[in-house]
């Protein structure tokens, strides 16, 4: 299990989730082991071993947007409920701990906290998430929260600004500093796709890697496909988008065989996505600020539907991007996506992510959810600074 | 108080009585119902052999039966197991379950020898035992047929009256209470069938609070691919895994000589859709839906009875396949159980029967006629009767399912470890190692896998009591139900609260095989596994498994489980210990 803790503490490093040096993971086998940043190491044991699961991690958030939740968060509330779908499918709510609350020892408080949930938040220590059966799990768990945390409090701060001493400082250095400028430069695609499968698979893994690397998802989140005749190539559900050797199912495009059971449970919007547009591939992922900006509508005060992220019937547009609303799975996301995507090859699903096609080969696909987040995220600070102004 | 209504109906059948009786607060608190329950409630009689006329046989709901919670009108039944010896629960749905809660009941518990065949009727607050001669003999579809008007019917057959050591309970509906021959335990009693009839509603404490938990919960099957995705079970039932199976060069073929079928594409899902027009069947109030049945209404097999009756015994007659599930529903028999003997008997005689043989050796088997009377005894005791001890595949006599422990190695410590033998439904590895729920873990690790399977036994012992079904563990976790569960009951459940349930529940039954001479020694796998390699393909290769790792990792989970060296409580009394 050192290994998986190695890698993993290598994960949060790389996509910048978690600070270098507040960074612990623990697990147990028959012994408990802990590694990473002392103090939070310690915290990481001292919880686990009061918890009937294999993993956890503690980790410091490289941005202060959970703190500043529960600084924001009334008196009385005892956890933060966002609204994005990662959210609502997976996590529910996630409770925390404020800093006032915490004794000498947090670990038996923490343990109770997270024998209901898959992670909380400790003001002024870092996010705290378990893993039932994996320590890859602690990691995902970590990241939904951190995923959460991130879209709500941009989300807070376009509806409500700015409400606590060194806010705007924090938020303008987050801008400034921690955001990097997002582009598809300099990536090797293949141009047009052939009917292959070693090149199909080695290509989908590699355009994995890429919206990894690149910042454009986090490793968890998304799937991706490519059509070869009768054959669909899609990503396994629970596959990390940056490993995806071994993760790729075949499916056959006419439902004969059943070794898809295991696919992303997309597949059938890919699949209804193809039929409808003729693309070769589809790239899916939930890049922040596109899930933050779908979740605007200036209908809200007067719209009588209260589920808008599976309900709205409305086509809203991002900068010529369709938004729809939509579930996960056999929910309405397969239905609602493929008729607005063909048109210009994308489209956002309210609070989840974004879809984008390639004609020919990945590059298009690749530098069109690119585009999309842009937009998403200069529209968002054209936004925040017209309030600010 | 809400969930539970704290009654259990104990009938005697020596003595001829029915007696309501209370079943204390704490109890219910501490073990749910089902599973838990019915083990709890066989503390003072654990000793008693199978047969014992003083061996109670156990029918238990749970707290979300009769609500509307998610594949929760489910029962367990409890009993000791004439195949095994072991301490053993079976867990089934059908309307039988929720009407037994309407008739205002927790659990049943039968104890006694009737003289004369039997049938008990359960109508409301009334109860009562009726001469069942008429019926004695009768397969179960006409046995059903004759007490519809009772309300919902669960009965033996002939395998349950003539003693066949894995004869099943049916369901009416279809479903059965199988595996480890509690239809025996049932029919040694004198007990034809059971019906129940009841109006009475089950209250949910807070209802705004239930319908969250249950919108979070239907989210979750509807991300699930297992559960709704295109290809998964609602539409294809369990035998959407024949194709997986065959993949993943996992499916037991020929008494588990090789782990790849070439023809079992015959009896894949998509197969049995198009030869069988399968529509969705599926347990009382579930939303998956995930059985199957003929265009005429007949019960289509699952994904384990159609590979044993296929593969294991090198059958890829799809029809034969159907044939052999429902003259085993019909008779009440074990699919499992009845084809792997079959294979074992097969293998030691050098020569697999073929389809005719199969009909009328099942039918041989339930009457205990010519060799059906050996065959009767399950593959354990045929193969050392035969003198070939070895080619029995199973674990503490119970036969190993259809996935190949050589293909996944949590499966493989799974089956071992699981108290009622040779099973795959206790730790469910299947659901990570290859349906990659919740995460994926690596099939051919034994890393972590100690602990992996020590935590699922206790969650699953948790679902068991609860009782819901395992396949919505395909998409919800214990987080959604243990919120159902406040919501129902009014009494604060979550995720640690519930394992510690399950834990609780699996170390009782631990403890009773314990007592019941059971230790190391029987928990191990054929000697086939770590001799033999499976088939390889596709890339895949599957060596026989290692025993030093195997043994290594068996130790850890004796260690994570509070266990001394042979799997043993070390002189503890562990009932002392527990409420
Ligand atoms: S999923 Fe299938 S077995 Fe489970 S409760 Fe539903 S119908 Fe029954
Ligand atoms: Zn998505
Ligand atoms: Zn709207």
């Amino acid at each position: 299990m050192r290994d998986q803790i190695t890698k993993y503490t290598g994960k949060l490093l790389a996509d910048r989730s978690a600070s270098a040096d507040g960074i612990a993971f623990a697990a147990q086998d028959d012994t408990l082991i802990t590694a990473g940043a002392p103090e939070l190491a310690a915290l990481a044991g001292n919880t686990l071993s009061r918890l009937n699961s294999l993993a956890l991690v503690a980790a410091r958030p490289s941005l202060p947007f959970a703190d500043f939740l529960i600084a924001r968060a009334g008196q009385g509330e005892e956890c933060i409920v966002p609204q994005d779908t990662e959210t609502r499918t997976f996590l529910h709510d996630i409770p925390f701990l404020r800093r006032q609350d915490l004794v000498d020892d947090p670990a038996p408080v923490l343990a109770k906290l997270l024998g209901n949930r898959k992670g909380v938040i400790v003001e002024g220590v870092g996010i705290v998430a378990v893993g039932a059966i994996t320590v890859e799990q602690a990691f995902i768990n970590y990241s939904s929260v951190f995923h959460s945390t991130f879209v709500k409090y941009l989300q807070d701060v376009l509806a409500d600004g700015f409400r606590l001493p060194g806010e705007r400082e924090a938020f303008d250095s987050f801008r400034r500093e921690w955001l990097r400028p997002l582009t598809a430069a300099g990536l090797d695609f293949i141009g047009a796709l052939s009917l292959e499968k070693e090149e199909i698979l080695a290509e989908i893994e590699r355009v994995g890697r890429y919206t990894v690397e690149r910042g454009l998802v986090d490793s968890f989140f998304g799937n991706i496909s490519a059509t070869a005749g009768e054959l669909i190539y899609i990503s396994q559900t629970a596959a990390s988008l940056d490993e995806l050797k071994g993760c790729i199912d075949p499916v056959p495009a006419d439902n004969s065989s059943t070794t898809g059971i295991t696919a992303s449970s997309e597949l059938l919007a890919h699949r209804k996505v193809y039929e409808q547009t003729g693309a070769r591939v589809i790239l899916h992922g939930h890049p922040k600020f596109s899930v933050v900006m779908s979740m605007l509508c200036d209908r809200k005060r007067e719209c009588a539907i209260k589920d808008c992220w599976k309900d709205c019937p409305h086509v809203r547009n991002l900068g010529g991007t369709p938004v729809v609303a939509g579930e996960i799975g056999a929910g309405g996301l397969a239905k609602r996506v493929p008729p607005v995507i063909g048109a210009s090859g994308t489209a956002i699903v309210y609070g989840h992510g974004v879809f984008t096609l390639g004609r020919e080969g990945f590059g298009e696909a690749f530098a069109a959810m690119v585009d999309v987040e842009n937009f998403c995220r200069e529209e968002y600070f054209r936004q925040v600074d017209r309030i600010k102004a | 108080m809400f969930g539970w209504t704290g009654k259990l109906l104990h009938v005697d059948l020596t003595r001829g009585t029915c007696e309501r009786r209370e079943i204390p607060i704490d109890i219910l608190h501490a073990y749910l119902g089902g599973r838990g329950l019915g083990v709890r409630l066989m503390r003072d009689y654990f000793r008693l052999g199978p047969f014992d006329p003083d061996l109670p046989l156990i029918f238990a709901v749970g707290p979300l039966c009769g609500t509307n919670s998610p594949t929760a009108a489910r029962l367990a039944c409890v009993s000791r197991s004439p195949l095994t010896g072991t301490i053993y629960d079976c867990s089934a749905g059908g309307r039988f379950a929720w009407r037994l809660k309407a008739a205002g009941l927790d659990a049943l518990f039968i104890t006694g020898k009737s003289q004369q065949p039997v049938f008990l009727s359960i109508q409301g607050e009334r109860a009562e035992l009726h001469p069942a001669q008429s019926l004695w003999g009768k397969g179960v579809k006409e046995t059903v047929a004759a007490l519809k008007e009772h309300g919902s019917v669960t009965t033996i057959g002939p395998a349950g009256e003539n003693g066949v050591l894995f004869a099943n309970i049916m369901m009416g509906e279809g479903n059965s209470i199988g595996r480890g021959g509690l239809g025996a335990v049932m029919g040694a009693k004198g007990l034809k069938a059971i019906t129940v009839q009841g109006d009475g509603v089950t209250g949910v404490a807070d209802k705004d609070r239930f319908d969250a938990a249950r919108g979070d919960v239907m989210r979750l099957f509807r991300a699930s691919p297992v559960i709704f995705g295109e290809l998964g079970i609602a539409e294809y039932g369990t035998p959407a895994l024949v194709d997986l199976m065959a993949q993943r060069r996992m499916a037991p073929t020929e008494n588990f000589r090789s782990t790849f079928f070439a023809e079992s594409g015959n009896y894949s899902g998509p197969a049995i859709r198009k030869e069988c027009g399968a529509k969705k069947e599926g347990c009382y109030g579930c939303p998956i839906q995930c059985k199957k049945a003929s265009a005429a209404g007949e019960p289509l097999p699952e994904y384990e009875t159609v590979n044993h009756f296929g593969a294991l015994n090198g059958i890829s007659d799809l029809h034969a396949i159907v044939k052999a599930n429902s003259l085993c529903n019909e008779l009440g028999l074990d699919t499992i159980s009845a084809a792997a003997t079959l294979s074992a008997f097969g293998e030691a005689r050098g020569r697999f029967p073929d389809a005719a043989e199969v009909a009328s050796l099942l039918a041989d088997i339930a009457y205990r006629h010519d060799q059906g009377e050996l065959l009767s005894l399950g593959s354990r005791r045929v193969a050392e009767l035969l003198g070939k001890p070895e080619l029995s595949m199973s674990v503490k006599s119970l036969e190993l399912p259809a996935y190949d422990p050589r293909g996944a190695y949590g499966m493989a410590l799974a089956y071992v470890t699981s108290n009622r033998g040779g099973c795959h439904l206790r730790a469910y590895p299947i659901s990570h190692e290859i349906l990659r729920k919740p995460v994926p873990t690596d099939r051919f690790s034994f890393s972590g896998k100690a602990r992996i399977i020590k935590i699922a036994e206790d969650v699953n012992a948790a679902v068991d009591s609860l009782v819901a079904c395992k396949f919505a563990f395909f998409g919800a976790t214990l987080e959604e139900y243990g919120e159902l569960l406040s919501a129902v009951t009014g009494v604060e459940y979550g995720p640690e609260s519930l394992k510690a349930i399950g834990e609780r529940i699996y170390l009782t039954e631990r403890f009773y095989n314990c007592e019941n001479g059971f230790s190391r020694s029987h928990d191990t796998l054929p000697q086939r596994f770590f001799e033999e390699a499976g088939s390889a393909g596709e890339g895949i290769d599957v060596p026989p498994i290692d025993r030093a790792r195997f043994d290594e990792e068996l130790q850890k989970y004796y260690r994570i489980r509070g266990l001394d060296v042979e799997g043993g409580f070390a002189g503890r009394n562990l009932l002392a210990e527990l409420p």
